[in-house]
């Protein structure tokens, strides 16, 4: 009983103790799926309520750092696909397949800030966080929805040149994901909130809904993830451009 | 028995392959801006894409339905592309009517010339304005390097408004015959691949000139004159580069022709043109903090040099080919318009992306003469598009001058659009 108490008085100073770059640490090392097989629909809806929505297939591998997607809905953007593969020591490679064209489009991964296919995910909300490219700042714990949250102040460097001054998330104690963030500009106004819920399949917990409020736009977008599939054993020569020509049949 | 086999062959690919249809319905008018008349020339009414996949395999089909307007009102369906393609683990093999795309610039590329143009079409954007042809394609991927080949069995050329009013350039003569070739096969090869940030990608083409050319001439008597009309023998090596500096994103694209008059040589006056020219497109462009964008082409066309002889049309009398009086047969078709332009090509956003603008200008940097273009896209629903768009061309009263060819093209446009 007296070992039991040590190691959990010893656990919860080890808690108590961690900086914020142990916490953004742990959530790094978090065990992720190889990969990820979902089919997402994306709604928009802008300060009128009026909504568009998109079907997109998407699949990942190395935890997000190499995605491909194919649009599936509406019919207009039908066909068009998009591979992202990131890069440690030079810029990230970004493709999109515009069928209406017949091109492989090779576009620049510099302009961070762009919104991806009109929705208030820019891409650098869809690229990976790396660990060492940002400064970390723990601040109060918070409940959040019932869930005990780690808050963190996220820091960009400098030389990374994100379309963001700092991000304050909140991570769930049990899980590590993160539940909800506030992106400010670089001008250090609010920009966006997000939102993520999770599932466990598997083993994992994956994140099945993302919700994101653009704040000076008044536009949302909500992307809710079905069809959920984990460790498929994706074919690494998947993430080739030569699979964004054509619609995968599963 | 026989009945239940021919159900069991229309059912089993619905079982074991997947269909996809879509296509779009897209009624347009269109307005001469000087007189307010009604233009009715082809446009695409409809569009209907067909696909089907099993395993490795796919079919596609991609039709139109070509209509006009006015008292010469008409329909058309045309099969635009009619292709399978097998996806080896290694690449992809492509065979039947197609349509190829090379090149990185955008709309304007001198590296492309697989396919004829649609001159009906020539101010659309992409494929739109290109016609299939038969084709065998086999792209082999290799890590970062990738390489196509492309057999063109039989020669295909430019569709031409010959005897259209309306249409921009009127062309003089509508041959009534073209000489026969006893082999008109044609072949591209691409290698393409990744330098550190930079894309760079050579190509080679031989093949015939997609607009007609006068070779030569039979004269039997003084009365009796019998041109001779045909595709001269062009091959093209190709350059073309992405990279990017900073925000700014540039597209390099240049090709260096080759052509001649290589029939042969068995008319009375018969015309050995010689020639070398190069097309370049320079493109840059930038995204602005809003995700609109700008950008901006420099396209090109030098003709470096011309030997031989041609026929001055006018007088009618035998010359020397040289820079100056040289047409060449294949390559952009804004080459067609100026040897030296600038066209700046932008798209912003407004009212929650629900209204889309787009514009290009575009000047000729070595005689008079510009185009102003503006397209209003309003998202109606998921399905549904409103398109008004005008084109405005300015020449400088010099009938030779192609603005000034233009200027009566100019027009404004209203399309519905619904796709499905």
């Amino acid at each position: 009983m007296k070992n039991i108490f040590i190691i959990f008085t010893s656990i919860l100073s080890i808690i108590y103790a961690q900086n914020g770059l142990e916490i953004a640490t742990m959530v790094d090392n978090r065990e992720v799926p190889k990969d990820i097989i979902s089919k997402t629909t994306m709604l928009l809806t802008n300060r009128k309520e009026k909504t568009r929505n998109s079907t997109i297939l998407s699949k990942s591998s190395n935890n997000g750092s190499k995605q491909i997607l194919w649009f599936l809905a509406p019919s207009d953007d039908k066909g068009v696909a998009f591979l992202k593969i990131e890069h440690d020591n030079k810029s990230d490679e970004m493709r999109m397949w515009l069928p209406a064209f017949k091109k492989v489009r090779r576009i620049s991964s510099s302009k961070k800030g762009d919104s991806f296919m009109g929705s208030d995910l820019s891409y650098e909300d869809m690229t990976s966080r790396s660990l060492e490219e940002n400064r970390y700042k723990r601040l109060e714990d918070e409940t959040l929805d019932g869930k005990d949250c780690f808050v963190l102040e996220v820091l960009p460097n400098d030389d990374i040149k994100s379309t963001y001054s700092k991000h304050i998330t909140w991570i769930d104690k049990g899980s590590l994901i993160a539940v909800k963030e506030e992106s400010y500009d670089l001008g250090g106004g609010l920009r966006k909130k997000k939102k993520f819920f999770f599932e466990s399949i598997s083993g994992y917990d994956v994140i099945n809904k993302i919700f994101v409020e653009d704040i000076q736009k008044n536009h949302t977008t909500t992307l809710t993830m079905e069809d959920i599939k984990v460790d498929s054993g994706l074919d690494q020569s998947l993430f080739q451009e030569k699979n964004l020509k054509r619609l995968p049949s599963n | 028995m026989i009945l239940k086999r021919l159900l069991f062959i229309m059912i089993c690919p619905f079982i074991f392959g997947q269909l996809s249809i879509n296509g779009a319905i897209k009624p347009m008018i269109m307005f001469n801006i000087s007189d307010q008349d009604q233009m009715n020339l082809p446009f695409r009414f409809a569009q209907l894409r067909m696909g089907y996949t099993i395993g490795d395999f796919d079919l596609l089909i991609n039709s139109a339905l070509e209509h006009r307007w006015g008292e010469n009102q008409s329909s058309n369906f045309i099969l635009r592309e009619a292709y399978a393609t097998w996806f080896p683990s290694w690449g992809e093999i492509k065979f039947g009517r197609q349509i190829h795309a090379w090149g990185v610039a955008d709309g304007n590329n001198p590296t492309d010339n697989l396919n004829p143009y649609d001159f009906y079409y020539m101010f659309m954007q992409g494929a739109d304005r290109k016609i299939g042809s038969l084709s065998l394609s086999v792209i082999s991927y290799w890590n970062n390097w990738q390489l196509e080949g492309v057999i063109i069995p039989s020669h295909v050329s430019n569709r031409l408004p010959f005897n259209e009013p309306e249409f921009p350039f009127q062309i003089p003569i509508e041959p009534t015959e073209y000489e026969d070739r006893d082999n008109s096969l044609e072949y591209g090869l691409q290698l393409k691949t990744v330098i550190g940030e930079t894309d760079i990608g050579i190509s080679y083409f031989d093949g015939y000139d997609r607009s007609f050319s006068l070779l030569g001439i039979d004269t039997f008597n003084i009365i009796q004159v019998s041109p001779k009309f045909g595709y001269r023998s062009t091959s093209a090596i190709g350059l073309n580069m992405v990279t990017f500096i900073k925000d700014f994103t540039i597209r390099v694209e240049s090709a260096l022709f080759n052509t001649i008059n290589d029939y042969e040589a068995k008319w009375y006056n018969y015309l050995d043109a010689k020639a070398d020219y190069v097309q370049y497109v320079i493109q840059v462009e930038y995204r602005m903090k809003s995700s609109n964008t700008i950008g901006a082409q420099i396209i090109g066309n030098n003709v470096l040099k011309a030997s031989g002889n041609t026929l001055d049309l006018p007088n009618m009398y035998m010359t020397t080919l040289n820079t100056n009086n040289f047409v060449p047969g294949m390559g952009t078709p804004f080459a067609m318009i100026s040897n030296k332009s600038l066209l700046v090509i932008g798209s912003n956003r407004f009212f929650d992306d629900d209204l889309e603008l787009n514009y290009n200008l575009l000047f000729n940097m070595e005689n008079p003469g510009q185009l102003f273009g503006l397209s209003l896209e309003y998202l109606l629903s998921d399905d549904w598009f409103i398109n008004v768009s005008a084109s405005y061309f300015i020449g400088n009263n010099d009938p030779i001058n192609r603005f000034e060819q233009l200027e009566d093209y100019s027009n404004t446009q209203f399309q519905l659009s619904y796709t499905f």
